[in-house]
């Protein structure tokens, strides 16, 4: 049995009136990459927030590694390594200087942060941008540099929104080969997206959150236990999440 | 089937008729904007509305008290000589709108251009390309314009009734200076195109803001080193001759200016002709500016050097550990590595955003006028009419001992308050990063504290080291004053960073609003009542116990101790208040 590396119980969130994130509760255990999904505005980024200690839950816990994120934010932190789904980062610092800083703040040593920094840029392809300020690059560019950031103390969790947008097909199969080779490292990988393709090849098993609840967790196989004869994660999705019924209108449309 | 073009007349009234749309869905969009504002926000247009027309009101007075100076006897006398001089102003305010317009629109240009990410929208819309263009340009002039009318109408207009002149010169000034100023605009386009084909706009536009913040400083603190006294009657001659040279033969905007005048006093055949010269000239340039601007957008002209000029450079200055220099060893001992990456960030992130450095060279450069005003002075106190008590005038010369803490105090005050306040926002959206990483609310308050402290510091000590080397005293003075800015900057730093985490806001992206607001204000204000309590625990030991016979040294040290002691209390206890605040920085 492997060790758990992420673990919500009862994670509420709430706005207000508005109740983002409603008593959800998973493990993620390590070497495991867990899928998240969800449509518009279901809360998979309130989920995010709240497992890499960006917001504080209304109720229930989060642990990374064994450490409660409101009561050791210091372990927990330093234990996980996180890319949002929009990469905003210091746009006048270069890409070297960036992951300098990332390596200062979490405590890794001199001689090895320069080196990381040369892996990285060049596993990322940025070894020719290194030096530019961060307001010369693409999407793409900063996507990998967020990327290259979350990786710079090699975390043992690694947590991604949306990871693949806006990144070039090489890109996008680069991350996901780096993301499998941490998984079989014995990281655990815990990811948005809404590319049900990249969930179906890539995860170990899936989440799907809607209106704020969790409405089913497991692997391929015990999704389409689930579901109504179902096989493909896009079908097992829309029928569970209600998104079935928009088909019907787009052929009415045609 | 062929499409046939319709005709030239209802093309252009279809290019009209899509301005007056777009300028109307501009007021629409500023109606709804302040109809959906704050109280707050609602007040202060009201109260800018009411100083603009205090502005209108104060212009119009200074114009009719200036022209009534300029048609004085007494001034021709001072001056000896004044053919022409009232004759010239037409000139002049043709010519300062002109060139005011061509300045101004230049920034508001490249703004609605290129930086406010409409164009591509009003572009594929279904309206002609070229009432678009004018679009941009209406509303690049319209307020500069309307600002420039404030002073430049009160004076044409108050010339037109102390010289009595005909009734027609008045609409012709509106027709011709708005003519001007769409010329002037067309060329600002034209300007904004070019500058953006070799630079980014946004680079453009942030090197902008860095040199008209510190010109508009300069010359506003310029004033400091005028000696009134010394003015000469030949020098204001000079003034008004050269006011008079701008009206040349072969200058259109002296034909304008000119026109003015001659229609003003009924020369009719010369002032038409040289008012329909003047403003064909005008009309022309903007017409033809218009189709160059248009054609240099739309054929993709400016973007092709933009791309490759994008990429900046940020040079090797990767971390103060990772230099071989010498004291590296000892920062890397004793500064912990978080604090160390906080301030290595922020330092270049301040240093390489140019609205960051027009905002923190002006404590600078207050710094510099001031020196230089104290040194110009001698250092010496007044000595008045020597009537004042020895007890009074010893007091003062003891003072005048310490005044270099004064002015370094002043500059590293100002320069340590905006660093502290704009702290936690300046990190903007990149936030995130701090907060999910593995530091301490201690950390981050220590290494944002330093960041706001240490420039301040340096800065401060600088000007005292500088002082003393230009005007040398005691070294227990020098090192009473060196401490004495130390502490009290922590203070200053303290309290302004605590109101820097309570007014945190993370969707600002401008570094100049960031010290600004609610809490910008209270910081500024609170440090600066801080400061007058530590000065006079400093300075109150160290003027009165000499007199009483104590020496200077137990002074000084009376006075670090009761100066030191408040200046480390509000350096701690507002942290210690707003600490709690900090984990939840961002939430929002």
């Amino acid at each position: 049995m492997t060790s758990i590396l992420i673990e919500t119980n009862q994670l509420t969130k709430r706005y207000g009136e508005k109740l983002a994130v409603d008593q959800v509760s998973f493990t993620v255990h390590a070497g495991e990459i867990f899928g998240f999904l969800g449509p518009n505005g279901a809360g998979k980024t309130t989920t995010i927030k709240m497992i890499v200690g960006l917001l504080l839950p209304t109720t229930g816990q989060v642990k990374v590694t064994g450490y409660d994120v409101q009561k050791e934010p210091l372990q927990a932190k330093a234990a996980s390594g996180y890319v949002p789904d929009t990469p905003h980062l210091y746009q006048k610092l270069s890409g070297r200087e960036l992951l300098r800083f990332v390596g200062d703040l979490y405590g890794v040593g001199s001689a090895q942060i320069s080196r990381r920094i040369d892996e990285l840029l060049r596993l990322f392809d940025l070894e020719a941008a290194g030096e530019d300020t961060i307001d010369s690059y693409s999407h793409g560019m900063r996507q990998k540099t967020a990327l290259a950031a979350a990786l710079m103390h090699d975390p043992k969790v690694l947590v991604l929104d949306e990871p693949t947008v806006g990144l070039d097909p090489k890109s996008a199969r680069l991350i996901k080969d780096i993301l499998r080779q941490m998984a079989n490292r014995g990281a655990a990988i815990f990811l948005s997206t809404h590319i049900l393709e990249i969930a179906e090849r890539m995860c170990d098993r899936i989440g799907i959150i809607d209106r704020g609840k969790l409405i089913a967790v497991g692997s391929m196989d015990e999704l389409r236990l689930l579901g109504r004869g179902e096989t493909s994660l896009e079908e097992i999705f829309l029928n569970l999440t209600g998104g079935a019924e928009y088909a019907e209108i787009a052929e009415v449309l045609q | 089937m062929s499409l046939v073009a319709p005709p030239a007349n209802r093309q252009i009234a279809g290019v009209w008729r899509s301005v007056g749309r777009l300028l109307r869905l501009r007021v629409l969009i500023w109606v709804g904007e302040l109809r959906r504002a704050s109280w707050k926000r609602k007040i202060g247009i009201g109260f800018l509305g009411l100083l603009l027309l205090a502005g209108l009101g104060f212009s119009s007075a200074l114009s009719w008290f200036l022209l009534r100076i300029l048609k004085s006897p007494e001034f021709t006398r001072l001056i000896g000589y004044q053919s022409g001089v009232l004759e010239s102003i037409p000139v002049l305010i043709v010519t300062a709108t002109f060139v005011g317009i061509l300045m101004t629109s230049f920034g508001v240009l490249l703004q609605v251009l290129y930086l406010a990410g409409d164009m591509d929208f009003l572009l594929s819309a279904p309206i002609p390309t070229r009432a678009v263009f004018l679009f941009k340009l209406l509303q690049a002039i319209l307020p500069n314009f309307s600002l420039t009318l404030l002073i430049s109408l009160p004076v044409l207009f108050g010339l037109g009734v102390t010289t009595g002149y005909n009734w027609l010169y008045y609409p012709l000034v509106l027709i011709l200076l708005s003519g001007l100023a769409l010329a002037a605009s067309g060329f600002s386009s034209l300007l904004v195109m070019v500058v953006v084909r070799v630079f980014p706009a946004r680079r453009v536009a942030e090197v902008m803001g860095f040199l008209v913040g510190v010109l508009s400083f300069v010359c506003s603190q310029s004033g400091q080193f005028a000696k009134w006294a010394d003015i000469a009657p030949e020098r204001a001659g000079q003034v008004v001759r050269l006011t008079a040279s701008l009206d040349t033969e072969w200058s259109p905007l002296a034909w304008g200016g000119r026109s003015l005048v001659y229609v003003g006093e009924g020369r009719w055949a010369s002032g038409a002709g040289l008012f329909v010269l003047s403003l064909a000239f005008s009309l022309g340039i903007f017409l033809l500016a218009l189709g160059a601007a248009e054609r240099l957008y739309l054929s993709g002209w400016i973007n092709v050097q933009a791309v490759r000029a994008r990429r900046k450079h940020a040079g090797r200055t990767a971390s103060v550990t990772s230099q071989a220099a010498p004291w590296a060893g000892i920062v890397e001992k004793s500064i912990p590595q978080a604090l160390r990456g906080i301030l290595v960030k922020d330092f270049l992130v301040l240093r390489r955003d140019l609205r960051n450095l027009s905002n923190l060279v002006m404590p600078f450069i207050l710094g510099v006028v001031y020196t230089v005003v104290l040194l110009r002075s001698g250092g010496e106190a007044p000595l008045g009419r020597g009537e004042a008590p020895e007890l009074f005038n010893q007091a003062i010369r003891n003072f005048m001992l310490y005044a270099n803490v004064g002015i370094s105090l002043f500059v590293s005050w100002s320069l340590v308050s905006r660093l502290a306040l704009m702290s936690f926002s300046q990190e903007s959206l990149s936030y995130w990063m701090l907060k999910s990483a593995p530091i301490s609310t201690f950390q981050l308050l220590a290494g944002k504290f330093l960041v706001a402290y240490l420039p301040g510091l340096i800065l401060g000590w600088g000007f005292v080291l500088v002082m003393y080397a230009v005007k040398p005293g005691g070294l227990g003075v020098l090192a009473f004053s060196l401490l004495v800015v130390a502490l009290c900057n922590t203070g200053v730093a303290g309290i302004n960073l605590a109101f820097g985490v309570t007014g945190a806001n993370f969707t600002w992206d401008d570094p100049r609003r960031m010290a600004g607001g609610t809490s910008g204000c209270l910081g500024a204000l609170i440090s600066a009542l801080y400061l007058a309590l530590a000065l006079l625990l400093f300075f109150g030991p160290v003027l009165y116990l000499p007199i009483l016979g104590l020496p200077q040294f137990v002074a000084q040290l009376v006075g670090l101790g009761l100066g030191g002691s408040i200046s480390l209390i509000c350096m701690v206890v507002p942290l210690i208040v707003v600490r709690k605040r900090v984990p939840r920085l961002g939430e929002n």
